[in-house]
């Protein structure tokens, strides 16, 4: 229909003049479009060049690193970095570690916060308002206040250097940034309408059965959001598992093991700063500590290139603004 | 037994309601007395008191020594707990204004916008944590260089402000995806009928813009405006929050502990005030 429309008009204006077809109004929406492009491609350079730069540097030779000619375009993929970084961050080891945290907590963060956010949503019962405050409040309290108190918890129920601290306080609605989904949630639910709830609950379905088979179902845009953000951040943390975990070498994380990877690199680097001149060494560390950055953040960028056009999906359902 | 069926046949369908609301909320509830409430009150605790020995958390109230000695004594916390605030409240603002233009930008009907979306998003990927702060650190952070002549004729003070801001710039839009994305979300809520019962009217986008999109976000706008103040002030790269840990991990637990109330309670105090300003602007379609 909005094609054959659009074809009418074309003919129409062939027969026209230039100036006739191109009026001031074409001219003045060709110009914002153009504006429009023109910020988006300048905020997109900022976005990605930091992002870009790791990924050139972590390719680059040890004679691309000195050479000033050569900034954007290596001569060469040097895939030894790639080898060098794999090896110094123990990948093959570590990776596991990693998923196994990440997949846990994320399930238990995405479940259970849905659980708790659908209550709130949906339920009116005594002490409501206070405890959603505290839900806010355990956004705003940073870890660092709190981990103390919570390390002597950990410690006394002997469960250091396991992964318990990181995933028990998941499936409570607590944890990294727990209170967030749950308010994500919230808000998500808050936006749906009434009607199917009460069909299932006047044919007679429990109020588990129908949270379980009515509601999940219907927030899984929410559930993709809150379920990508999380293992982003689970993946992504470094100050709880560095405390919990210091004293095991066997359960290290791979974000964990970056710091005591630049470490090494820093030291020899620091040694060759004495040189006159700019040492090799200094330079293809910087390579080898962008590859293992990048080595890092690999596994986050291959769910995310899977997931993204859902994930997208799901941010514009989520309902945000019926708060 | 006839006794106890009587008295659930009383219970109202309110009372079934809530009970099964408790139900919902319980993990939580269980959650918050075990990994909340507990290590808050010992925390407070430590940070009004002097610990004798670790073992059994044998402590002595000393009710505000920790907080005078860090405001009077310590010559390294006002200067990073005031660099930190000025920090968060320049860069506060600014993310917000850049992510919902970013916004409302991808937000249009363009060619190429999941691209742009894609994009904006790969520093959330980074997380906040140790690598965005090596990616931002290791000099990748300047990407505009202003010739220097430009510099010059801009004057001292001036050419401070623009090369200050231009470093930052990329610091503030790398830790602004979640605050895109938020605002995409919300902007996805805005019904069309409105644009489309404005356009009617004959307004422009302009207009549009400040009488119904910017007022219908607002709710969107306070949540990342704590988001982000949040963010910024826990942030792993704050010197503040570094103080913390170091001080955790050589045993002046009194002193973390009051280091971070006394931050922390700043920071509520912002948010509080900010909540209060926020709360008179705020559009909540509920109301009406």
């Amino acid at each position: 229909m909005a094609k054959a429309k659009a074809k009418a008009k074309k003919a129409d204006k062939s027969n026209l003049s230039f100036r006739d077809r191109y009026t001031k109004k074409h001219v003045k929406r060709f110009i914002v479009l153009l504006g429009i492009y023109l910020v988006l491609f300048d905020l997109a350079f900022v976005f990605l060049y930091p992002f870009i730069t790791m990924i050139i540097d972590a390719c680059k030779s040890e004679a691309d690193l000195v050479n000033r000619t050569v900034k954007w375009i290596p001569s060469g993929i040097e895939w030894s970095n790639f080898k060098v970084a794999f090896e110094g961050l123990n990948y093959g080891k570590y990776i596991w570690n990693s998923l196994f945290v990440t997949v846990v907590a994320t399930i238990g963060h995405t479940l259970i916060c849905a659980f708790i956010g659908y209550g709130f949503a949906r339920y009116k019962f005594p002490g409501k308002g206070i405890m959603f405050a505290g839900v806010i409040l355990s956004m705003l309290v940073p870890t660092q206040v709190l981990i103390f108190p919570q390390y002597m918890t950990w410690s006394s129920l002997k469960v250091l250097n396991t992964f318990v601290p990181l995933l028990v306080p998941c499936f409570f609605g607590f944890g990294l940034r727990g209170g967030f989904y749950i308010f994500l949630f919230r808000q998500f639910f808050l936006g749906l309408p009434w009607e199917m709830e009460e069909a299932a609950r006047i044919d007679g379905c429990g109020f588990f059965r129908t949270f379980v088979q009515i509601m999940l179902p219907m927030a899984r845009s929410s559930l993709l959001v809150c379920a990508v953000l999380a293992v982003v951040w689970h993946w992504n943390d470094y100050f709880e598992p560095s405390l919990y975990l210091n004293m095991s070498p066997n359960l290290s994380m791979l974000p964990t093991k970056l710091p005591d990877m630049y470490a090494a690199l820093g030291q020899l680097s620091s040694e060759a700063e004495n040189l006159p001149d700019i040492g090799a060494d200094v330079i293809v560390n910087q390579a080898i500590c962008m590859a293992s950055t990048f080595l890092v953040i690999l596994p986050l960028l291959v769910i995310y290139m899977f997931v993204q056009k859902q994930f997208m999906e799901g941010v514009e359902r989520s309902g945000l603004t019926g708060m | 037994m006839a006794d106890k069926n009587a008295k659930k046949k009383t219970m109202t369908l309110a009372q079934r309601k809530s009970l099964e609301g408790l139900i919902f909320v319980s993990p939580w509830i269980i959650g918050a007395l075990a990994f909340f409430v507990w290590p808050l009150f010992v925390s407070i605790r430590l940070s009004f008191s002097e610990m004798i020995s670790i073992q059994g958390f044998q402590m002595k109230w000393v009710g505000l020594e920790n907080y005078k000695y860090l405001i009077q004594t310590s010559t390294t916390y006002m200067p990073n707990f005031l660099a930190e605030i000025t920090n968060t409240l320049i860069n506060t603002p600014i993310t917000l204004v850049f992510s919902l233009i970013i916004a409302i930008l991808v937000n249009k009907d363009i060619k190429g916008r999941g691209f742009f979306r894609t994009v904006f998003f790969i520093p959330v990927l980074l997380g906040t944590g140790y690598v965005m702060q090596q990616l931002l650190g290791s000099g990748t952070n300047q990407v505009i260089d202003l010739p220097e002549g430009l510099l010059m004729t801009l004057g001292g003070d001036f050419a401070a402000i623009v090369t200050e801001f231009l470093n930052r710039i990329t610091e503030i839009l790398w830790k602004s995806g979640v605050q895109i994305i938020l605002f995409l979300a919300g902007l996805q809520g805005i019904s069309s009928s409105l644009y489309e019962a404005s356009r009617v009217d004959g307004a422009t986008e302009w207009e549009n813009f400040w009488k119904i999109t910017l007022p219908l976000v607002t709710p969107i706008i306070l949540l990342n405006f704590i988001y982000t103040m949040i963010d910024s002030f826990t942030d792993s790269g704050n010197k503040i929050m570094s103080d913390i840990s170091h001080c955790f991990t050589t045993g002046s637990f009194n002193q973390g502990a009051a280091m971070g109330w006394l931050y922390f309670a700043f920071t509520f105090l912002l948010c509080g005030l900010a909540l209060l300003i926020m709360n008179r602007f705020t559009f909540n379609q509920g109301e009406r």
